[in-house]
């Protein structure tokens, strides 16, 4: 991104994370691309692309076998929080806080030039906490409503069976605002800002540079600092403020 | 004589309506002329052309024109006695009945058939979903698939529904998880029958009833049982789901329409909001870059 000792890097995501990442992303667009055209089954695109897929019953069997596959992820992805609470680096630092909020305005402030400072994100900014927590929140409704939707005999044995046409409308609701926001907001943050275009490397290489480490995760940066987790030239120096190669936002 | 007499024989066997002088071929000189009418005294015209392809293609291909068509034999045609033309449509139900007598019996105790003897002018007669000359086998998969546009044909009419009470509901099928599938399955596999209730499933064909006929298979006592037809293992609340045909309101599944409401509400708050972060980036980028803002 910007010069000086640019090239050294720490690791981001582990090599799990990074397989769970693309997983994720495989099963997702599977999930969309064959939900949407159940959705938007009257239109002219939505039939085209059922029929691309052999019809509305593979269409259906693609939907519900790839959704077994990430809801399993899930599972998966919550054994691994719980495990690793503890850990010292890569930790899953998700847990949204008041302080997340303050961020957000102080980070509106800044961008919108109401005020020079930024505020010091630690491992996870609140763009990014948001959007895990969004994509958590998302994943079990949409399990649930689909399960409900998928054993509906079995589900009304003791729910009302009101829940079934409540769950197709909300399975499909939540699916347009989970695609609407990834097109948008994780596209934007991950692919379109001017920094990391056309893409942000770190959840594939794993790596992120100790400039931008610093940079766009300033606490996180004093963390491996002080465990003397950072490469060769930038420790252990002092905690606190680094030597600025740039006018960097980061105070 | 001998080889007379066993001609003769031969030739009155081969053709029993020989006597009449008429065959198929005879009668479609005539009716496979596009566009042939008869216009009736009392109002309507009804098109009298029979297209050969569908007749042969049709389940009563084997008939010819004069076993239904009995009074119709000798040609210049004898003036047919209906007034009007749907009085004609009503009048040939009675041809069908000829051979087809259980199921008129059946269709007499209908809703349709009481409003037969009504004499209203809507309710559907058997050439309505039948049609005369292209009949095909109810069991066919083309049948069935075409069931909700067979029945849509008066039902999605709010101008005709309204006239009886009824609201239509052909729309609110066509949308909902049984009309989805069906219609869906027609697109890539129209020869197979649509795993997926269609309106006589659950409304049967001929025995149509109104929906609080507690003898009506979509009784509110008996929808349970009726869904279990095809759910064999429907829990006991399954077919309090069942919205009928109606679209979600406060009134009508207000559960359904709650979450519709949300999302209604929280999509485009949602992106608009992600909207104007990433506007906002943008802008800070922008200045950054061309502003002469410090980074």
């Amino acid at each position: 991104m910007r010069g000086g000792r640019g090239d050294s890097a720490v690791e981001r995501f582990s090599l799990a994370q990074r397989v769970e990442h693309f997983l994720l992303l495989i099963s997702f667009n599977v999930l969309v691309i064959t939900g949407l055209p159940q959705k938007y089954s009257g239109e002219g695109w939505g039939e085209r692309l059922i029929v691309l897929f052999g019809g509305i019953g593979q269409t259906r069997f693609i939907h519900r076998t790839v959704a077994v596959i990430l809801v399993a992820l899930g599972l998966y992805h919550l054994l691994v929080v719980v495990a690793t609470r503890k850990r010292p680096v890569r930790r899953h630092d998700m847990n949204l806080s008041i302080r997340d909020i303050r961020d957000m305005f102080a980070d509106l402030r800044f961008l919108s030039g109401r005020s020079q400072e930024r505020p010091r994100f630690g491992r996870f900014d609140y763009r990014q906490k948001f959007e895990y927590l969004a994509v958590l929140w998302g994943t079990v409704i949409m399990a649930v409503t689909g399960l409900i939707m998928w054993f509906p005999s079995l589900v009304t044995q003791w729910l009302p069976g009101v829940v079934v046409p409540a769950a197709r409308v909300a399975h499909g609701g939540e699916a347009l605002l989970a695609m609407l926001s990834v097109v948008l907001w994780h596209f934007y943050n991950a692919h379109f800002r001017p920094d990391v275009f056309p893409m942000d490397p770190a959840m594939f290489s794993g790596k992120i540079t100790v400039e931008r480490l610093r940079h766009e995760h300033p606490e996180e940066f004093d963390e491996l600092q002080e465990l003397g987790m950072l490469p060769e030239g930038h420790s252990p120096e002092p905690a606190g403020n680094p030597p600025a190669p740039t006018g960097s936002g980061t105070a | 004589m001998y080889w007379l007499i066993l001609s003769a024989a031969l030739w009155m066997l081969a053709s029993p309506q020989a006597g009449l002088a008429q065959t198929n071929e005879t009668c479609l000189a005539c009716h496979q002329v596009e566009g042939s009418k008869v216009r009736f005294p009392g109002g309507g015209e009804i098109d009298v052309t029979v297209d050969p392809k569908k007749f042969a293609a049709s389940v009563h291909a084997p008939l010819t024109c004069v076993t239904c068509h009995t009074d119709q034999a000798d040609y210049p045609h004898r003036p047919v006695k209906a007034k009007t033309a749907r009085s004609y449509h009503v009048l040939a139900q009675q041809i069908c009945a000829t051979c087809h007598a259980d199921q008129a019996k059946v269709f007499e105790a209908s809703i349709h058939g009481q409003g037969m003897r009504m004499g209203l002018a809507d309710v559907p007669t058997c050439t309505s979903c039948h049609t005369a000359h292209a009949v095909v086998r109810p069991k066919t998969a083309a049948f069935r698939n075409n069931i909700p546009e067979t029945c849509g044909n008066c039902h999605s009419d709010a101008a005709v529904m309204g006239r009886y009470g009824l609201r239509p509901v052909y729309q609110a099928y066509v949308e909902e998880f049984h009309g989805v599938t069906t219609r869906l399955y027609r697109l890539v596999t129209p020869l197979t029958p649509s795993p997926s209730a269609v309106c006589y499933d659950c409304h049967t064909a001929h025995a149509v009833r109104r929906p609080a006929d507690p003898e009506s298979p979509v009784a509110p006592a008996n929808v349970l049982a009726t869904c279990r037809t095809c759910h064999k293992e429907a829990g006991r609340f399954f077919s309090t789901a069942w919205n009928e045909h109606q679209a979600p309101s406060m009134r009508h599944s207000p559960l359904v329409y709650m979450v519709q409401v949300f999302y209604k509400i929280l999509i485009p708050g949602v992106v608009g909001l992600l909207a104007l972060l990433t506007a906002l980036d943008l802008w800070f980028w922008a200045v950054t870059r061309w502003g002469g803002r410090k980074a």
